[in-house]
């Protein structure tokens, strides 16, 4: 009978160690999380204004995050600007930095989106009312951007958390790095331990990312 | 930078791109094909399948790629399903891919009135009909802009290939530099081939996008 | 038509600036690079030492179901620590990062079984040496590669990225295919699974394998030339060189490699091999003989 390696998992804090991985991978995505959908706000509303240079520069970032795998700009980040800038910058801050940078063009995009979505007819009648700018903004078009852009954010989100599963190609120890460690100091006691605790790492994120993703598609429900 | 080096370094990276290409268009393929039919099973709830197929989405679709390939290429063999790295990589992709593209393929489905199979129905064509003639074309024209986005996700996501030793571009610019430790050039030709497998497949993406748009109804 | 034109002018842009960020870079590259480690007096006053080491490498350097450092290169780096009075941050490395890892002043001192050669001598600064050290490879007991040229067409020998057993073969041997991984769990997890015929890397790696995993023999254990294995730091960083070799000497003394061995290593190997592979007090076995 082949054991399927999961008793690995109850030795000393095993588990523990594993679930700590997990906050660190999840960490790293809720600080760049927060930034994105900060900086994204800002950016996105910009992008809806007619400047033009506004709308190069953006244009070109857009195209960058859309291109570049987030593999390659971990890369870049953390061994290239050390080389290039003498910036040291440690592996987390390095994963925050790309994660953000990716996460506020994502998120920005989704803003802009949302934004021109609004059909002109309702900035122009909030004004032929007598509202202000701000009061067009505050009490007619974010009440209806938020409800198409919740649900595309907390995708997003889902993703981001998807995503900092690379930051272990960096050296972060992270949660399949901790598991790495497992099968390794375990080997001989238990040759099968690979199968059980990747199938945990696998289960975890399942756990963390679908109950958001289910929230996300309730509320498009909710809201459409 | 230096020019010698990397001109001594291309023909690997070259190679790397095709195994990066060459792994990613089986996966994405694969993935069009596995999405197509779970998207059917999905929208017309087939039974039994419908299920399974619901729980295989939402576990491909909320686990990282990088996650799925440690269990399919390392967890697997211990309960002796042993793959190769390669069949391992498009597997991954494919079924990553898949769930993906089912969703994305499904929201065409779903965009579609019923009254137009009612109506298709009425003038007298058949079920299959319908569906080839009538349901499948525009749902496949709204889905196209998801379809393209899916595309140039997957392609991105390659680069965690790496991880289960497959010599793509990225695993080559690691090893380059772990062996000779000339960090900038091989950053500078990795981002370089990305851009040319990635920047083709992004502009022709835009194109088919308005091409295709002609089956927008009622707009 | 004009948006194809507008998205195409964009993404040609966008890859225009990426490459002119690298461009620019470069131009600033070599000036800055070699300011970024730390001598001893720093690192004593932040009261913090960052050391790579290996965090699966059992063995020599692992983590312990509680989380903790072990081994024989961490038995090394706890005595740094202490001498140096200063509390000990591991950075986990893989072979392939340790260059890039001093280069970049991401560790002071890597001691991840790190072999001294003359091409990573001209990109870090090597101590006294704590270990010997060659090649081996390890195959299947079905299959046991004796030498190299048993290896047949199609078949694939399995190596770490960044390994010496890498330089190796991809130098003499380049008719060989190599599968490449890039940690040592990660191999030995393939390996075991059945890919590749064989597994190139340090013998004592492949040593300890053969011992504590049924089915496998050590076909070659020795191959090239004798090496050792040094704490190495970023190169330039003289005061810490010099601590480091002072350290390793004062610690002959004591036999401290020795107790080190016996400590960690001797479970596995047991105690045939103690003298072939400690070094101790940074002076290698056949410059002895020569005395």
């Amino acid at each position: 009978m082949t054991s399927l390696g999961l008793d690995v998992l109850f030795k000393g804090i095993n588990m523990q160690r594993l679930l700590a991985g997990l906050w660190v991978s999840l960490r790293i995505s809720l600080i760049a999380i927060a930034i994105s959908i900060f900086l994204g706000l800002v950016v996105g509303w910009l992008m809806t204004r007619k400047n033009i240079v506004i709308k190069a520069i953006t244009r070109v970032y857009l195209e960058i995050v859309r291109i570049m795998p987030q593999m390659v700009l971990l890369f870049i980040v953390f061994f290239g600007t050390t080389r290039l800038f003498g910036w040291n910058i440690d592996a987390e801050v390095s994963s925050v930095i790309v994660f953000s940078f990716w996460g506020v063009a994502e998120m920005s995009d989704l803003v802009r989106s949302s934004l021109i979505s609004i059909p002109k007819h309702q900035y122009e009648s909030a004004y032929a009312l007598g509202m202000s700018e701000v009061q067009t903004y505050l009490s007619v078009i974010i009440p209806q951007t938020f409800r198409r852009l919740v649900p595309l954010a907390i995708n997003l989100i889902t993703r981001m958390i998807k995503t900092t599963s690379l930051v272990m190609m960096i050296g972060v120890v992270e949660v399949l790095k901790v598991g790495q460690q497992i099968i390794e100091a375990n080997r001989k006691s238990s040759p099968n331990a690979a199968f059980g605790v990747y199938l945990t790492v696998f289960i975890l994120y399942f756990i963390v990312c679908w109950p958001i993703s289910m929230f996300s598609k309730k509320l498009e429900k909710k809201w459409s | 930078m230096n020019w010698e080096v990397i001109q001594s370094y291309l023909p690997l990276y070259e190679k790397a791109a095709l195994l990066t290409l060459k792994i990613g268009w089986l996966g994405i393929a694969f993935s069009i094909i596995l999405g197509f039919v779970c998207a059917i099973i999905r929208h017309y709830k087939i039974p039994v399948l419908h299920r399974i197929v619901g729980i295989y989405i939402e576990l491909f679709r909320n686990t990282p790629l990088l996650i799925q390939l440690f269990f399919l290429y390392f967890g697997l063999p211990k309960i002796g399903i042993a793959i190769d790295a390669e069949f391992c990589g498009v597997l991954g992709l494919a079924l990553l891919g898949g769930a993906y593209m089912a969703e994305s393929f499904r929201s065409g489905l779903e965009s579609i009135e019923p009254i137009q199979t009612e109506s298709a129905l009425s003038l007298g064509m058949s079920r299959t009909q319908t569906i080839w003639h009538v349901i499948l074309p525009q749902a496949i024209s709204s889905s196209v802009p998801a379809f393209v986005a899916n595309i140039v996700f997957l392609l991105k996501e390659t680069s965690v290939f790496s991880a289960i030793s497959l010599m793509d571009l990225m695993f080559t610019a690691k090893d380059l530099i772990g062996l000779y430790s000339k960090t900038i050039e091989c950053l500078a030709m990795l981002v370089i081939f990305y851009l040319i497998i990635l920047l083709p497949v992004s502009i022709v993406g835009s194109i088919v996008e308005k091409k295709l748009r002609f089956a927008g109804f009622g707009e | 038509m004009k948006n194809i034109l507008k998205k195409i002018a964009a993404t040609g842009l966008a890859a225009v600036t990426a490459i002119g960020i690298i461009g620019a870079g470069t131009a600033l590259a070599s000036e800055d690079a070699d300011t970024l480690y730390r001598s001893v007096d720093e690192i004593i006053e932040s009261g913090t030492i960052n050391i790579g080491v290996f965090s699966d490498k059992s063995p020599f350097g692992y983590v312990d179901e509680y989380g903790e450092y072990q081994g024989y290169d961490v038995y090394f780096a706890q005595r740094i620590g202490e001498d140096l009075g200063v509390e000990i941050n591991y950075v986990s490395t893989e072979a392939a990062n340790r260059i890039e890892y001093l280069q970049t002043g991401k560790v002071d001192i890597i001691l991840a079984n790190f072999t001294v050669t003359p091409e990573r001598a001209e990109e870090v600064d090597f101590a006294l040496p704590y270990m010997n050290v060659a090649l081996g490879v390890v195959s299947h007991d079905d299959n046991v590669i004796t030498d190299l040229s048993q290896v047949e067409e199609g078949q694939q020998i399995i190596v770490i990225s960044g390994t010496t057993a890498e330089t190796y073969l991809v130098k003499n041997n380049p008719e060989i295919q190599l599968q490449k991984f890039d940690t040592y769990a990660a191999a030995k997890s393939a390996f075991e699974n059945g890919t590749g015929v064989a597994w190139a890397n340090d013998n004592t790696e492949v040593i300890a394998f053969a011992i504590e995993n049924e089915g496998y023999t050590v076909g070659i254990d020795s191959l090239g030339s004798a090496d050792t294995i040094a704490p190495a730091v970023t190169k330039g960083n003289d005061s810490l060189l010099s601590w480091l070799n002072d350290e390793i000497v004062s610690l002959g003394e004591e036999n401290f490699f020795h107790a080190d061995y016996e400590a960690t290593l001797a479970d596995t190997y047991g105690l045939d091999y103690e003298d072939t592979l400690v070094v101790e007090g940074g002076v290698i076995a056949a410059a002895e003989e020569a005395e």
